[in-house]
């Protein structure tokens, strides 16, 4: 892999983990909802 | 020696802030262009967390001993700082470019927490205000326009989806701060359980949570001050034809300058169709809570629970999110205009339904604010790109600015809007679907006033535009 390669994947990989953390918990919160 | 060293010091040092230089900032050769939306999402998601003030609210209330409306002030400082400092730095983002921008947001973000942990800790309320409202709110405004301009710059042919990107991560910032603002706040007060209504954190739990955020959100805020870069004058997308855009209605291939844009009609319309937007949905995001239990009460009491209803709050972030990424790139193949009518057009008849049918069951309520948050998720995500279409991409970041003054006023006017109607039909914890009726018939004329305001956009006068050949900063920057 090029250093391109790398940083596009370093930088795609923290929004991902950030989001993916926010929107599995909202999703546990908002089961709730329909619960 | 000790000069040398010092003389070296301050080089060092100099060399540093020279680095976050425009010039310094222009993408090398081979350069990908899908850096720069994870680079604008780092600092959105970051400044996002405004909207998860309402998690630690009642602990504040408890520790300054302070009125709701008293603590309510932080929230409102820092948005009106927002919409101020946007307008004011637009110029000054323009001309230093985006890695220096980020950087100077990351600073005042970071150092609104710092002092706020301090106004925490020595149970100041006025350096909260200071912090967290005064410091974070221009933290917050150079934040929030800082990505955008170079993100239009990158991707000419989808501005829409770049934008869409990059904004949708301030939706996004809320979802990530609310639950990790609760957990950490169990982890710092073992007495404190956040699925507990009344249940409040300690002041040394908030301190450490301010103390907290605020180094995390610098540290992911210079990933993107690192990533960023502007394209080498001349750039554009392998294949991509500059007419094919010009060639579409509405859209210019001219520069206006952000004085000009200011003297133009089309300016001032475009300022009363986002602020038309946000205040409908800014009405329902503020009341999201109690209107969904209200909605559904009957004989005094609400089929909806509190956990319920804190759950709602959480499906219309993630409309809002999802809004702004959706609804943004679809404007990049049907125009802006069409997207605009959409949101004001199908807006209007949305909350109509909800005004007449929201009350028949939960699922339909929750759908109908989910469409309707998602148009306002929208609204915010797509209006750089019609800023690029009217003006061109000369000044688009301190247009922007400046129209984002229509949010603080929207701001203000939704939630005096909402509250006004709902005192004058009784007490909180009372009302009924009914009590909401007038307040939501007048956000369908509000939706009314953006719509035909979005019809009378024109394009702006030629006699506005730049001379042909006018150079963007980062062109004069590079030259």
């Amino acid at each position: 892999m090029n250093k391109v390669t790398v940083r596009l994947a370093i930088s795609w990989l923290l929004v991902a983990v950030l989001l993916g953390y926010g929107i599995i918990q909202t999703v546990i919160t908002a089961a709730k909802l329909f619960k | 020696m000790m000069g040398f060293d010092t003389s070296a010091g301050w080089r060092h040092r100099l060399s540093l802030l020279t680095a976050l230089d425009r010039k310094h900032a222009v993408a090398p050769p081979g350069f990908s262009r899908w850096l720069i939306p994870p680079a604008a999402l780092s600092v959105h998601l970051c400044i996002g967390q405004v909207y998860a003030t309402s998690v630690y609210k009642n602990s504040f209330i408890a520790h300054f001993h302070a009125s709701q409306t008293a603590i309510g002030i932080i929230f409102s400082v820092a948005i009106v700082m927002l919409g101020l400092s946007a307008a004011a730095a637009g110029t000054w983002v323009e001309a230093n470019g985006p890695r220096k921008a980020m950087f100077a947001s990351a600073c005042f973000w970071t150092t609104g927490f710092l002092v706020s942990a301090l106004g925490i800790g020595t149970e100041q309320l006025w350096l909260v205000y200071l912090g967290y409202g005064v410091l974070g709110g221009i933290g917050l405004g150079i934040g929030y326009i800082s990505p955008v301009s170079t993100l239009i710059k990158w991707f000419p042919d989808r501005p829409g989806l770049a934008t869409g990107l990059a904004i949708m991560g301030f939706g996004g910032g809320a979802l990530i701060a609310s639950p990790a603002s609760r957990q950490l706040l169990s982890l710092y007060d073992a007495n404190y359980n956040s699925t507990v209504a009344g249940s409040v954190a300690s002041g040394r739990a908030l301190v450490l949570l301010f103390l907290t955020l605020g180094i995390a959100y610098f540290l992911i805020m210079m990933v993107g001050v690192v990533t960023v870069r502007v394209p080498a004058p001349g750039w554009r997308p392998a294949g991509w034809d500059p007419s094919t855009v010009a060639a579409k209605p509405l859209v210019t291939s001219a520069h206006v300058s952000a004085a000009n844009a200011i003297r133009t009609r089309s300016f001032w319309l475009l300022w009363v169709v986002l602020f038309c937007n946000v205040t409908a949905g800014i009405g329902i995001l503020e009341q999201a809570s109690p209107m969904i239990q209200d909605f559904f009460r009957s004989d005094g009491v609400s089929s909806v629970s509190v956990a319920a209803a804190g759950g709602f709050v959480g499906v219309l972030s993630l409309f809002n999110m999802g809004g702004r990424f959706a609804w943004s790139s679809t404007s990049d193949l049907i125009g802006r205009r069409p997207m605009y009518m959409v949101y004001l057009g199908v807006g209007m008849l949305t909350y109509l339904l909800l005004a007449l049918t929201g009350d028949l069951a939960t699922p339909l309520f929750v759908m109908l604010a989910g469409v309707i948050l998602s148009f306002y998720g929208g609204g915010f995500a797509t209006v750089p790109a019609y800023l690029r279409d009217l003006f061109g991409t000369y000044q688009v970041g301190a247009i922007h600015g400046r129209l984002l003054t229509a949010w603080s006023a929207a701001g203000v006017a939704g939630p005096l809007i909402v509250n006004g109607f709902l005192d004058s039909q009784g007490k909180p914890g009372t009302l009924t679907s009914s009590a909401y009726q007038p307040a939501l018939f007048t956000m369908v004329a509000v939706l009314a006033v953006g719509f035909v305001a979005n019809l009378l956009i024109r394009p702006v006068p030629a006699h506005l535009h730049e001379p042909a050949g006018t150079q963007t900063p980062l062109e004069e920057a590079a030259a």
